[in-house]
């Protein structure tokens, strides 16, 4: 049996199951699911084209991970080598650590690519926070990779697997007191199509005005560079973009007054088109810009705003 | 009780390098204090006003020597400083720090181990849940809020979709969330206190840490391709230069 005949995966939300087939299927093989959810859960895992499901029957007042160890003891039963990915979610990420030490199995973090390289797996996950990938070569009989969020694609017109519910006793002292959902995020710069983004060349926190105006003409969401936000703190933390901040991958990012640091533009070079106005000609900016305008922007951006409005 | 909080000393990623090759420079790196293990620093330090006890706790290769850095994290509340220093552990990755930082809790005493959200080298952000299910105490990450009460800590865990109320049973381990607290800016006092504080060196054999034996290693490690960008770049901002920039925009939002 070769590993890519042993993949197994595993998401505590299911609408991650498609990816992580996704996953799988470009390594070669088609995975079985674990499923610690609902029925329909256990039915999205299947029409995600994981070949077989097993549904724990699982006790919903007891905590998700006390139903690790029986994960283990499931994945364990199908011999190595194994392979298991698990969706990057928060609960999802200790659910995989925890197991990886119950297997015994070398686990890589916030993986956004992996690939085969003979016996070998090659997986690349950011490091420095995005400002470079770190590329590891895992040669174990056992892996579980925590896989990044968007880093496959879901098949489509899988064929629909079968459901298995499988019984499975809880593990653990931790006890569930209480959970409400949360309330939706206010911001998901990491989802905009458009971004406009100011930097140190704003001069007040009030001049944010002009940025929002332009924002909405052009149907862009805000961002900023790391000093508005941790420094000036004029802007919430949720939207400075850059290795410590959000990542983006927008069709359009407008940088303005941005001088352009590496810590800065590792987080937006994954954008489609870069657009720069700064009234430095030799800022680094521009040396990611696909288009750009050497000029102040007190004068340019209400003249844009005005132009693009029309 | 006692209350560990573990941290990694980790380059100044503000201070990195891209080499003509992509290959990072890490040369001019400063050491510092891993970002979010300051939240753990803190959360520590405000439990401790309960009369409990803090140790910082890290582990690492040539970085964890630093005496600048050590009276940095001497600073932030913790009563002393216990490191594992080995040239093997230079750039270790998260299975083998984790089995070091588990050898080392296991010749300690604690009630509580705080660990902070992910590391700003690598932010695997699993250590302190592998080091812990070594250990085979009970763990939780993405901690919001964390309370103790009599033997137990009560903890909130700000999760993907719910927000999730836990009782844990000590000893444990919590992983917090980097908007637990704000971490504070040590006093001069609290500096100049740093100093007299014990700093405690222990090496791999005083921990018996079983020798690592990694199932993975880190290949490369390279800056992206910088994709060709058009610079289509107009100079200046007089009406026409703007007029012309504007149609530039116009086309690419169509």
């Amino acid at each position: 049996m070769s590993m890519k005949d042993n993949i197994w995966v595993y998401s505590d939300l299911a609408g991650r199951f498609g990816e992580l087939v996704g996953t799988a299927a470009a390594l070669g093989g088609t995975p079985k699911a674990l499923v610690t959810g609902s029925a329909a859960d256990a039915d999205a895992a299947a029409r995600s084209g994981a070949a077989r499901v097993h549904a724990l029957t699982v006790d919903t007042a007891r905590l998700t991970e006390d139903y690790v160890p029986a994960m283990a003891e499931a994945i364990k039963a199908s011999g190595t080598p194994a392979l298991v990915l698990v969706a990057g979610t928060r609960r999802g990420r200790l659910m995989a650590a925890r197991l990886a030490v119950r297997l015994g199995a070398t686990i890589v973090s916030d993986v956004n690519s992996v690939a085969f390289d003979g016996d070998a797996l090659v997986a690349t996950h950011g490091v420095y926070g995005g400002l470079a990938q770190g590329t590891e070569r895992v040669s174990a009989p056992c892996v579980v990779l925590i896989m990044a969020a968007g880093s496959a694609e879901a098949p489509e017109n899988a064929a629909a697997g079968t459901v298995e519910a499988v019984s499975a006793t809880p593990e653990g002292t931790m006890q569930r007191v209480s959970s409400r959902p949360k309330q939706g995020n206010t911001v998901e710069l990491g989802r905009a199509r458009r971004v406009v983004s100011v930097g140190r060349g704003l001069k007040a926190q009030a001049d944010l005005a002009m940025i929002q105006s332009l924002a909405k003409a052009l149907d862009a969401e805000v961002g900023c560079s790391r000093p508005l936000a941790e420094g000036e703190k004029w802007i919430e933390s949720e939207r400075y973009i850059g290795i410590t901040g959000v990542k983006i991958k927008a069709d359009l990012y407008l940088a303005l007054g941005i001088s352009g640091q590496i810590q800065h533009m590792a987080g937006v070079s994954a954008s489609r088109t870069i657009v720069v106005v700064n009234k430095d000609k030799n800022c680094p900016a521009f040396q990611y810009a696909d288009y750009g305008l050497v000029g102040d922007i007190y004068k340019v951006v209400p003249a844009l705003t005005k132009l693009l409005s029309a | 009780m006692r209350i560990i909080a573990c941290v990694k000393i980790v380059p100044e990623e503000q201070d990195i390098q891209i080499n003509a090759d992509r290959s990072l420079n890490l040369e001019r790196a400063a050491s510092k204090i891993s970002l979010y293990d300051l939240n753990a620093l803190e959360a520590a330090a405000e439990m401790a006003a309960g009369g409990h006890e803090v140790v910082a706790l890290t582990v690492g290769g040539e970085r964890v020597n630093n005496s600048k850095v050590q009276k940095d994290v001497l600073s932030r509340g913790a009563d002393e400083l216990v490191l594992v220093s080995d040239a093997s552990l230079e750039n270790a990755l998260p299975e083998t720090t984790a089995t070091v930082l588990a050898a080392a809790l296991r010749k300690q005493e604690y009630g509580l181990v705080l660990c902070g959200e992910g590391s700003s080298d690598l932010y695997a952000q699993i250590t302190g849940i592998l080091a812990a299910e070594h250990l085979n105490i009970p763990v939780v990450n993405v901690a919001s809020k964390v309370t103790l009460d009599g033997d137990a800590v009560v903890v909130e865990r700000m999760l993907d979709t719910e927000l999730e109320e836990v009782r844990i049973p000590l000893p444990a381990v919590v992983c917090v969330s980097s908007d637990i607290n704000t971490p504070r800016i040590p006093s001069m006092k609290a500096i100049l206190q740093a100093g007299k504080k014990p700093v405690k060196k222990l090496t791999l054999a005083d921990v018996e840490a079983a020798p690592a034996r990694p199932g993975s290693v880190l290949e490369s490690v390279q800056a992206p391709k910088m994709q060709d960008r058009l610079r289509n770049i107009i100079e200046g901002d007089a009406d026409a230069d703007v007029a012309a920039f504007a149609e530039n925009l116009r086309k690419v939002l169509n």
